[in-house]
């Protein structure tokens, strides 16, 4: 039950926002639990500043108006 | 660390759907299901507006919190992912997504619906990055080839970037400073718990 | 909410137009994205991930062009093993730094192959029955040889493409010449050929003046009958990028497009009534003192007749035959003078009508007017449609010229003879030796009479024997890349193709063709490689040639065209002349040694300097091209611009580096610059042709000079400047046929462009109208208006055929079929579609054949959105589609997109289609509704308007 509310909460704060009013009703929303499932070995990967230097050349050169 | 986002200028956006068929040709998306739309305001009127939406991967993802059975997880740089071995196809999260993001293609018979899918920012899933297995589940992944979202590299327009939300910001800044008008970044409220100014 | 679902469709899924549309989302986006059901839509048939990339094996990135529009996109295709398994974007490309539209963004498909035609086939007996290509080329040329021996060569029609590469457009025009026939013809006959015509004989060149990426720097930019969004979109990056820097954008069109929808101001005017429109715009421009009076002084010749034509246009009578406010006409026309320079953009809106060519030349000058010609930012800016419509217009097969428009008189057949190496009187002997009436009423060999152009071809089956200015009707056609659909008249083309006795189908596709009739016999379907299966050189619509290269080896048995051709040839047993100075290597003929000999023929436009050579190092160096100006900064190609846009002079030694923006005074000839071409001799009516006063940067004649000639060399005391070799080759010729090029090389050395420094002309004296006027559509719903703008005389051969205008535009068809009908462009979809319905990403997106209506146009008959209607044309052709309600079209105007087939008068052809080729998306063709009408100088078909009727289908 308390579920269905949540999800009803958060359709109509879709709802609104989307819908011009960007006045956010307060709804509470449940934490979400704990991931269940195996790791991820791309976190590591980017978390490596390397990386995260590589994404930012990537961005420069492929979505700037060059 | 980086905070990936989406922002699609709908100044710019003409509704030309590169960006959904960048995105089912990485993937090799199946037909019927498709991770981005372009929706299209105002259809053959004066104000016609046209914006591209798939997963915003938002701030406290919705979808996230409704799972019944935590499927979801969130990287550092604020991807949302999911795994489809624990997703059950219970549709909890379309309803809580504001983007009507995921999806889930018909399983045979009596609509059970199939695992949960919905865009990875083109980040794959769980499991080694660029096998053949996490490939099949969830399609390519780019960001572990250090590229970026197909869909946004291959835009007509550049209409939609996605990247590091500070630089995509600051590449509309100077587009909005250049052409005069007020800034309207689509979704960022919803997503991110932030407009932008 | 409604739930959409539809079964008897593979895989029917919420199509775009339809998803926007059911949901309500004028209100806000999101809220339909939030609340469509999309676990509702129906899954595909199984469709396994195709060609999925693999883990650790080695990947290649090949760099091709799309091969789906004449913007000319970058592709970056990854390869694995031969297999195409991604597509990464271009960023180096400065045409589209990566981007892509839709059909871009799936050209991965080819590689897939799903609906291609896999080998080749016959019909039998009404089956289609898997063949050799031995038996194919076999038997097809065993009855060429046969209908040749009866009926002279004449009795072919060949049709080529605007979608093969430079070279392969070539040979097919090649191939014509050594059968001995000028019956070839290809795609530009029916979008571009009134511009190619109208354009060129305003100022020498019928092209696009400028580049997509010059529109960066436009102050203004007027779309009419143009709509980028969809047709060209990655040319609306450079569109609004040119608008962010500030540019004012105008759209007129009688659709509010996706273009339109970006524009500041948004006219809609009445369908065919463009040139009213232009003049109302001068109207203005001449009531303000507007005009560029100096422009016109030095570069301009015939404004003062325009001026008097002009003066009837007064507002009111704009208005009354447009539709359009005095206070709009006004602040378009003010926009456009008060920011100069600017860009006026046309595509199949202003050039498919009976009078297309006045279109085209009411156009250019009002441009002229504004002196916006010749100038970074301004530009008659042509946006051409297929991916290689302008090469194949500029070396490919044409009815009415040889490659390099030099034309079919016997001056350029010995040119090209020269070229080809052949004896000309071989030549001649390949062609039918009789004479017949020509255009202009004298009697004229076949070899110099303009074969019947592709609108045609259905009257050169159809017609009378006795009425056609050849020997017999055509008894075989033989089409290399072509769609049916895109032709008017439907059922009368049905007609044809059924009483042809032999079709030829040379498509990766089975096309409309080869299911809208009824045969059960004697259709050939040949399965052709696409361009990403092959290589060769490509023409964007800004005049630069891209070299792509090879993605993947051909699939299944398909061959690329030029080794059909080939294969062909010599069958027919003409192959060591055609193939004399190209090698030929398991039959495929070098496409390095065909680009050099047009290279080494086509002086006349500047196809000359772009050797295989330049054009892979252009290739290679994408990134060093500045995104705004396309020239090379630094790197190998420094200082050439990208692609090298012709005219690139001279041999390709000479270096020249290519002409970005035409006729642009403001650099010399050297270095890009030119002037307008001195085409039209040197006098006229006693006043000098020749530009007044104003030259090219650095040229040394200080005036203007007529195009260059030995003679003109040596009086100049020039003729030194040419070496021993050039000297020989070059005396008694001119810069259109000295083969060594001296003549080019020596003018552009003292600064001058080898073709003249002319005037523009406004008024053509060799044309039906030589100053452009309104005429009224053959079918026109303004009966008032007929009667004071009427169409021409029938005429009794033309183009070999007999051609109607006033029998047709006198029946009043307005009564039965009040609503205007236009087609055009959707953005998922190219030409007649079949390449991209078969395409399963982009077919997902678009299901359905509909047409546009407006709302009140639809409740006066009842209709409600998403219904199936019949719509019928005057001819009779009716089809069955789904109406869109939509306040897109005004009262009074409908509108369709033209890329549908695989249908005919509310049949499904589907079971006709070889088993597996038949496209994922069929549906009505328009043009099985559309009707006669044809282009008075180029025999263009007028689409655009023509009338129909819609009526819900029960
Ligand atoms: S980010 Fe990747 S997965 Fe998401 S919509 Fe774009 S292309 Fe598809
Ligand atoms: S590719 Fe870009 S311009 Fe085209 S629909 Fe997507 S976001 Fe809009
Ligand atoms: S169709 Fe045209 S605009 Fe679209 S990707 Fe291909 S070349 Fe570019």
């Amino acid at each position: 039950m308390a579920q269905l509310i949540r999800r009803a909460g958060a359709v109509l704060t879709v709802t609104l926002l989307l819908g011009g009013c960007y006045e956010s009703p307060d709804v509470t929303l449940h934490e979400p639990g704990e991931y269940k499932g195996p790791d991820d070995p791309f976190l590591e990967k980017a978390a490596d500043p390397e990386h995260q230097e590589q994404l930012q050349q990537r961005l420069a050169r492929g979505q700037t108006d060059r | 660390m980086a905070r990936m986002k989406f922002l699609c200028d709908a100044e710019r956006c003409i509704e030309c759907n590169a960006c959904v068929v960048a995105c089912n040709n990485e993937h090799e998306v199946p037909w019927g299901i498709n991770r981005r739309h372009v929706v299209t305001m105002k259809d053959g009127e004066q104000g016609e507006k046209s914006v591209s939406v798939a997963c915003m991967h938002c701030t406290d993802a919705p979808c996230a919190a409704v799972c019944p059975v935590d499927c979801f997880y969130t990287t550092d740089d604020g991807i949302v992912l999911h795994d489809k071995d624990i997703c059950i196809g219970c549709g909890y999260c379309f309803y809580a997504c504001p983007f009507g993001a995921p999806q889930y293609p018909e399983q045979q018979a009596f609509g059970v619906r199939g695992k949960m899918d919905k865009c990875t920012f083109c980040a794959g899933g769980p499991g080694e990055d660029n096998s053949a297995e996490e490939f099949e589940k969830y399609g390519k992944n780019r960001i572990a080839e250090g590229k970026l979202p197909l869909c946004a590299e291959m835009c007509a327009t550049k209409a939609l970037l996605g990247g590091d939300g500070d630089e995509i910001a600051d590449i509309y800044r100077q587009r909005v400073m250049k052409r005069g008008g007020r800034p309207q970044t689509w979704g960022w409220e919803t997503a991110y718990k932030e407009g932008e100014s | 909410m409604k739930l959409y679902r539809k079964s008897e469709r593979p895989g029917g899924v919420v199509d775009r137009r339809t998803f926007l549309q059911r949901s309500g989302l004028a209100v806000g986006g999101g809220v339909l994205a939030g609340s469509l059901p999309l676990t509702m839509v129906q899954r595909a048939q199984a469709q396994d991930k195709v060609n999925p990339p693999k883990p650790g094996v080695d990947t290649e990135i090949r760099k091709s062009v799309c091969t789906h529009c004449s913007v000319g996109c970058g592709v970056l295709a990854e390869v694995q093993n031969g297999v195409w398994t991604g597509q990464e974007p271009d960023f180096d490309s400065p045409i589209n730094l990566g981007a892509h539209c839709a059909k871009g963004a799936s050209v991965r498909d080819h590689g897939h192959g799903e609906k291609r035609l896999k080998y080749p086939m016959k019909l039998t007996g009404g089956k289609w029955k898997r063949i050799s290509w031995e038996q194919a080329i076999d038997e097809i040329g065993d009855k060429l040889q046969e209908v040749r021996a009866e009926s002279g060569p004449d009795s072919l029609f060949f049709c080529g493409s605007s979608k093969a590469s430079n070279e392969q457009a070539y040979l097919q025009r090649k191939f014509a010449a050594f059968w001995g026939s000028n019956n070839c013809d290809h795609q530009a006959r029916i979008c571009h050929s009134t511009t190619v015509a109208g354009v060129a004989n305003t100022w020498g060149y019928g092209a696009m003046t400028s580049s997509f990426n010059d529109m960066h720097v436009a102050k203004s930019m007027l779309f009419i009958g143009s709509n980028p969004a969809e047709a060209h979109p990655i040319a609306m990056q450079h569109i609004l990028r040119g608008k962010e820097n500030g540019a004012k954008m105008i759209v007129v069109d009688p659709r509010f497009t996706r273009t339109a929808a970006h524009a500041d101001k948004y006219v809609s005017l009445r369908p065919g009534t463009d040139v009213a429109f232009m003049w109302g715009m001068l109207w203005h421009i001449f009531e303000n003192g507007w005009e560029d009076e100096e422009y016109i002084r030095q570069r301009v010749w015939g404004m003062d007749e325009i001026r008097k034509e002009v003066a009837s246009w007064t507002p009111d009578e704009v208005e009354r035959v447009t539709g359009v406010a005095e206070a709009d006409v006004r602040e378009v026309a003010e926009t456009m003078a008060k920011n100069r320079p600017g860009s006026l953009v046309w595509c199949m809106g202003g050039t498919q009508h009976h009078i297309g060519n006045n279109f085209t030349r009411a156009y250019c000058i009002v441009q002229l007017a504004l002196g916006n010609i010749g100038k970074a930012g301004g530009g008659a800016d042509i946006f051409r449609g297929h991916d290689n419509v302008q090469g194949a217009t500029d070396v490919g097969p044409n009815s009415h010229s040889l490659p390099g428009y030099y034309g079919l008189t016997d001056d350029a057949w010995s040119h090209w003879a020269r070229v080809w190496d052949v004896d000309p009187d071989w030549l001649k002997g390949r062609f039918d030796a009789e004479s017949y009436l020509s255009d202009t009423g004298d009697m004229q060999p076949a070899r110099n009479l303009p074969g019947i152009p592709v609108s045609r071809w259905i009257d050169g089956v159809l017609a009378d024997p006795a009425d056609l200015s050849q020997k017999d009707n055509f008894r075989v056609a033989f089409f290399q890349g072509h769609a049916m659909n895109s032709l008017t008249r439907g059922p009368e083309l049905k007609e044809a193709l059924e009483k042809l006795e032999m079709l030829v189908i040379n498509d990766p596709y089975p096309t409309h063709a080869a299911v809208v009739s009824d045969r059960t016999d004697g259709v050939y379907l040949l399965p052709a490689a696409s361009q990403f299966e092959t290589y060769g050189s490509v023409t964007a619509s800004n005049r630069s040639l891209q070299w792509r290269f090879k993605v993947i080896d051909p699939i299944f048995e398909t061959l690329p065209d030029h080794v059909v051709l080939y294969r062909l040839a010599r069958k027919l047993g003409f192959d060591k002349e055609m193939f004399k100075h190209i090698k030929v290597v398991d039959d495929e003929p070098s496409i390095e040694d065909t680009l050099r000999e047009i290279n080494r023929g086509s002086w006349t436009i500047g196809y000359t300097g772009q050797s295989p050579e330049r054009l892979k190092l252009h290739a290679e160096n994408r990134h060093t091209f500045n995104t705004t100006t396309l020239k090379a900064e630094g790197g190998p190609c420094d200082g050439e611009y990208y692609g090298l846009p012709w005219p690139c002079w001279g041999t390709p030694e000479m270096g020249h580096p290519g002409t970005p923006i035409l006729y642009d005074t403001s650099k010399s000839v050297a270095e890009g610059g030119l002037t307008f071409r001195a085409r039209f001799g040197t006098e006229r009516d006693g006043d000098s042709l020749l530009a007044d006063g104003v030259y090219s940067k650095d040229s040394e004649i200080k005036d203007g000079y007529p195009e260059f000639t030995a003679d003109m060399l040596k009086q100049l005391g020039w003729w030194d400047d040419l070496t021993p070799l050039e000297k020989r080759e070059a005396d008694g010729r001119n810069w259109k046929t000295d083969l060594s090029g001296g003549i080019q090389r020596v003018a552009i050395k003292h600064g001058c462009a080898p073709f003249g420094n002319a005037k523009a002309r406004c008024v053509v004296w060799t044309f039906p109208d030589p100053v452009p006027v309104h005429r009224e559509p053959l079918h026109s719903p303004r009966r008032d208006l007929v009667e004071k703008y009427p169409t021409y005389e029938d005429i009794k051969s033309y183009w070999r055929v007999p051609i109607k205008y006033a029998s047709i535009q006198q029946i009043d068809y307005s009564q039965k079929y009040p609503l205007i009908f236009i087609s055009g462009r959707l953005v998922e979809y190219e030409g007649g579609g079949e390449e991209t319905r078969s395409n399963h990403w982009l077919a997902e997106l678009q299901q359905e054949m509909f047409v546009e209506i407006n709302p009140a146009d639809a409740n006066d008959r009842g209709i409600r959105d998403d219904e199936w209607v019949w719509l019928e044309g005057p001819n009779g052709g009716r089809i069955r589609i789904k109406a869109m309600i939509t306040p897109r079209v005004t009262r009074g105007v409908v509108w369709t997109p033209f890329h549908f087939g695989g249908w005919y008068q509310g049949v499904d052809l589907v079971d006709k289609y070889p088993k597996g080729t038949e496209p994922w998306v069929r549906g009505e063709s328009c043009n099985t509704a559309t009707t006669y009408g044809y282009d008075i100088v180029t025999q263009m078909q007028e689409v655009k308007p023509t009338l129909c009727q819609i009526e819900r289908a029960g």
